[in-house]
């Protein structure tokens, strides 16, 4: 028997996720399908259809009807949908309704323009431009940390948002390991001598990269009852709704990287394909943070895409799409250069290892930034010291440089390590993956995806947000978040002697 | 922030609130949009609950007594005339239809929408009405409560009319069918047997893509504000202002995907051409779905199969298909497409057999809802109507009784609205071609302009501010009236 005022609770959030995924769907229309000129109403019709979302949730009635159903969460198991339930919505309720509506307002419109006011920037190479915006949106972070509870760290408040629970402290701690491991592995790589990868960069035809990616995808998992994919500038995934899976990518005609970011993505789709269809359509039916997200968008972008029997199984397909490019280019070559560590630029070309230090860099300065131990504009130049000291390459110009990423003008303080701690728990999922499905790489050889797909099925998607990100890293692994594993896969693939 | 926000005054607070309900009218669009064009057939279940929340909600906050309380104070203060006077009067007239619906319904009616569209896609691919039938007795069963909280109407189908076409009752409709059917029978008969040379394709997608590419850049289509998709079931949409997409469906034995662009761009323009100022209020809208038919068949009829278009088009049609249209001469094609061919589908009908189509859909729902024809029995009772009205056969329920969506959606009372469209065509087109001269010489060189700017200064921009009946008033000086377009169909088939 279902109490009523639980089956109340269940229809009110019904309806905050349904104008949840209306907007997204406006979103995804908009950036994929929407012709330019109905931009004007589209930016409209995202915003009240958001801010609807929104104060439908924040109702004191959802308040109202947590309180009263303490007695129910308590009185069921802590791992059934009901409790499950109540726990994440009372702390979503708890963290949306300390922001009053008028912040929340004042902090989406910030972000919209200076999102606006990036792009220009950055294609003039021009930071004095964008600088206004960024401390605009640093102010308001001011005022929404100060909606909260002290915290130990100011970083906290924002952190949350995006890994919820995690504290900075514990990000810096992984962090530092990482740092304290990958340079030197970088300069062991970078002494060894470059690696050639111009095979990767010739001429490559699009129409062709997209039948082989299907190829690909459709070996993973993706079938066109329920998936769909189509081009954009920014690859990015997103779900309007159970059953329907949406991908992004973006062909280039005179390289191979859309195949990695196609997998990518399609790493990103699968973890929400995979949600028990039991929590769709509720607040648990979705991944439980961007940490975990990542994790799995790089797991098969990288430990699935750019492992050798990966290859052993594709090479050859991508060959015959690709004779006259590949045709005397063999296996090793290949692997070696879609595996090749460079220090470079630009985070999103970046390879598995130095990517860890664009993240690293970026979290330090922006905490920097919120303790208001450096002034937004003096973050040129602390940008490209560090990029010397960190990966030794000198930024030519703030383009390549401090306004490469969107996030900060889009206001995402907070968000960067998330990309790190995927990398950090991808690994520690793929021990235990490993440890019980004994050898993948043999499976991979014959193109066989589906065990492991399934494997993380019902060890990590099935449970949506049922679980905080640290007590779901603890049922699928055992331990907590540990750097140690990931170290030793890079050490193990990458470091000279390896190779 | 200071804490005396200036007072709104009660236009601005309905406006505002109007705005609020458009932007989800435009959520509403996409989500349809995206079903038929790019969903995957998986999203469709938690697609039906997003549309049935967003219209369950939108209803319940337009529904409200501050809504009615401020259209009361309204209507006795503004101008009934002006602009905001018709954005009163427009407005109160959907609130108290909205008011008699209460907001369960509202999604239900939603939710069996898109539950029944996705059922009746699976229907008609594999022809089974079987599969279809509890979803139309669920359809049947909503719309009779939808019709009893209009209590007052002498025939409950005027419920379903008045939603689409203000002010139409089924004794007009009627009416005008009764006029209409006996003379449309008599023309299948007489040309029934006339010797018309079929086209004989194949038509090379590509190529038919570029046609219709080429027509509407003539007719004034803009990439930066229009769109154009494939889709089985063709079709107009505006999610909002500045963003049409229309759609069409290619079949390389036909080149009939050329025509129903046209079509859907009659919608799109008549859309895309409302006065700016009235977006994001319910005065952004065609007023009518038959006046909005009226334009569709405007641009595929008496634009697209008139000679004058064919003088200037034919010579680059051939371009385009050299192997199967080299041969064919411009009086043969123009003849083949619009040749009377009595068939079984109606998205296919010439301009006579069509309003037969539509007379039996027309008959067909009344006798649906009023019992005497059970859903059941409905495949049997379609195929001996199709065998009485047009003497053609169906072969299976795919091209028989599920061959539209519209039931599927709950659009009964809509099928009129098609038919009442041609009338209106042609009692319109009759007053451009009184101000505008001959329209067919302007466009065997391609100009298409003072036709539109005509319709967009008489119809168009207009939007929703006049009634159906008034607008018709305002541009023809007289109400419906099949007569006009009676005379054109003869005209054109003597």
């Amino acid at each position: 028997m279902t109490d009523p005022r639980f089956a109340e609770l269940q229809q009110r959030l019904a309806e905050v996720t349904d104008l949840t995924k209306a907007a997204t769907l406006l979103f995804w229309d908009q950036r994929v399908m929407m012709p330019p000129g109905g931009a004007a109403a589209r930016a409209e019709a995202i915003g009240t259809v958001s801010t609807l979302a929104q104060e439908r949730f924040v109702n004191p009635d959802i308040g109202r009807l947590l309180e009263e159903l303490r007695g129910l969460e308590e009185s069921s198991d802590y791992d059934s949908f009901e409790a499950s339930l109540i726990r994440v919505t009372r702390r979503d309720y708890e963290k949306a309704t300390r922001v009053p509506p008028d912040l929340v307002g004042d902090l989406n419109r910030a972000s919209a323009v200076a999102l606006s006011a990036w792009g220009p920037a950055k294609e003039e190479s021009d930071f004095e431009a964008l600088r206004p915006y960024l401390e605009t949106n640093l102010e308001l972070r001011h005022r929404y940390i100060e909606c909260f509870d002290p915290a130990d760290e100011t970083y906290d408040v924002l952190l949350d948002n995006y890994e919820p629970n995690m504290k900075t402290a514990d990000v810096r701690q992984i962090f530092d390991q990482l740092k304290e491991e990958l340079v030197p592995l970088i300069q062991e790589i970078g002494a060894a001598g470059e690696v050639d990868d111009s095979s990767l960069h010739q001429a490559f035809d699009q129409g062709a990269q997209r039948e082989f990616s299907f190829e690909v995808l459709r070996r993973f998992g993706y079938t066109d009852d329920e998936w769909r994919i189509d081009q954009t500038q920014h690859p990015f995934m997103t779900s309007p709704g159970h059953g329907d899976i949406r991908l992004t990518t973006n062909f280039r005609p005179d390289d191979l990287s859309s195949l990695f970011a196609t997998m990518h993505e399609f790493g990103h789709g699968v973890y929400e394909w995979g949600v028990d269809e039991s929590i769709a359509g509720t607040p648990l039916g979705s991944g439980v943070s961007l940490g975990l997200h990542e994790s799995q968008s790089r797991t098969w972008e990288n430990l699935v895409g750019r492992s050798r029997s990966f290859w052993r199984f594709f090479y050859p397909r991508l060959q015959e799409t690709f004779p006259g490019q590949l045709r005397s280019v063999d296996e090793e070559a290949f692997y070696r250069a879609v595996n090749k560590v460079h220090p470079s630029l630009i985070r999103i070309d970046a390879d598995e290892v130095t990517y860890n230090l664009h993240i690293i860099l970026r979290f330090e300065l922006e905490q920097e930034l919120i303790e208001e131990q450096l002034a937004v504009r003096d973050l040129p130049g602390a940008w490209n010291a560090r990029m010397e000291e960190y990966l030794g390459v000198d930024v030519p110009d703030d383009a390549h440089g401090v306004l490469q990423d969107m996030h900060w003008a889009g206001g995402g303080f907070g968000y960067f390590p998330t990309y790190s701690l995927g990398n950090v728990i991808s690994v520690q999922i793929w021990e235990r993956l490993k440890e019980e499905l004994g050898d993948v790489d043999e499976r991979f050889e014959r193109g066989e995806f589906g065990e492991v797909r399934e494997w993380l099925r019902d060890h990590l998607y099935r449970m949506g947000r049922k679980f905080t990100p640290q007590e779901t890293i603890e049922r699928v692994t055992g331990s907590p978040i540990d750097a140690k594993p990931y170290v030793r896969y890079l050490r193990e693939k990458l470091a000279p002697q390896a190779v | 922030m200071s804490a005396t926000a200036p007072a709104q005054s009660p236009l601005e607070r309905l406006k505002e609130i109007l705005a609020e309900l458009a932007d989800l009218g435009h959520a509403e669009q996409i989500l349809d949009w995206d079903a038929r064009v790019s969903m995957p057939r998986g999203g469709a279940k938690a697609r039906a609950d997003v549309a049935a929340t967003l219209a369950e909600f939108s209803h319940q906050r337009f529904v409200t007594d501050e809504v009615g309380g401020l259209l009361e104070r309204l209507a006795a203060e503004e101008d009934p005339d002006s602009a905001d006077g018709a954005l009163v009067r427009v407005t109160r007239r959907e609130w108290d239809r909205a008011r008699r619906i209460p907001s369960d319904l509202a999604g239900e009616l939603a939710q069996a929408n898109g539950v029944g569209v996705a059922a009746w896609d699976d229907a008609k691919t594999s022809s089974d009405f079987a599969l279809f039938r509890p979803h139309l007795e669920r359809q049947l069963e909503l719309k009779h409560q939808y019709i009893a909280c209009f209590p007052e109407v002498d025939e409950p189908y005027d419920a379903l009319l008045d939603e689409y076409e203000e002010g139409l009752t089924t004794a007009k409709v009627e009416e005008v069918f009764g006029r209409l059917k006996g003379e449309l029978v008599e023309l299948v008969e007489r040309h029934r047997d006339d010797v018309v040379e079929d086209l004989k394709g194949p038509f090379p997608v590509a190529a038919q893509h570029e046609a219709g590419r080429l027509v509407l850049e003539a007719f004034g289509w803009d990439p930066s504000s229009w769109r154009l998709d494939e889709t089985p079931h063709p079709f107009a949409s505006k999610p909002g202002a500045g963003d049409i997409r229309l759609t069409t469906h290619t079949d390389e034995r036909d080149i009939t995907s050329l025509f129903s662009t046209m079509h859907e761009f009659g919608h799109g323009v008549y859309e895309f051409d409302i006065d700016r100022s009235f977006a994001r209020t319910p005065l952004g809208g065609g007023t009518s779905s038959a006046i909005h038919e009226s334009q569709s068949r405007t641009w595929e009829n008496l634009v697209g199969r008139s000679a004058g278009f064919w003088r200037w088009f034919y010579p680059q049609l051939q371009g385009l298909f050299p192997d199967t249209l080299g041969e064919v001469g411009e009086g043969s094609f123009v003849r083949a497409v619009s040749a009377v061919r009595p068939g079984l589908i109606r998205g296919d009908a010439d301009e006579v057999t069509y309003g037969l189509h539509i007379i039996l859909r027309f008959e067909l729902e009344r006798e649906l809802l009023a019992g005497t024809v059970e859903v059941q029995d409905l495949p049997e009772v379609w195929n001996a109507r199709m065998r009485e009205y047009l003497g053609v056969e169906a072969l299976d329920d795919a091209q028989g009784v599920l061959q539209d969506m519209h039931w599927s959606a709950g659009l009964f009372g809509y099928f009129p609205t098609y038919q009442l469209g041609n009338v209106i065509s042609v009692q319109i087109w009759r007053r451009a071609v009184a101000e505008l001269g001959d329209l067919e010489e302007q466009f065997a060189r391609g100009e298409f302009t003072l036709l539109r700017e005509w319709l967009r200064e008489q119809i168009y921009h207009h939007g929703s501010r006049y009634s159906p009946p008034e607008l018709l008033r305002r541009v023809t000086g007289s109400e419906i009236d099949p007569d006009p377009y009676l005379e054109y169909l003869r005209a054109k088939f003597a």
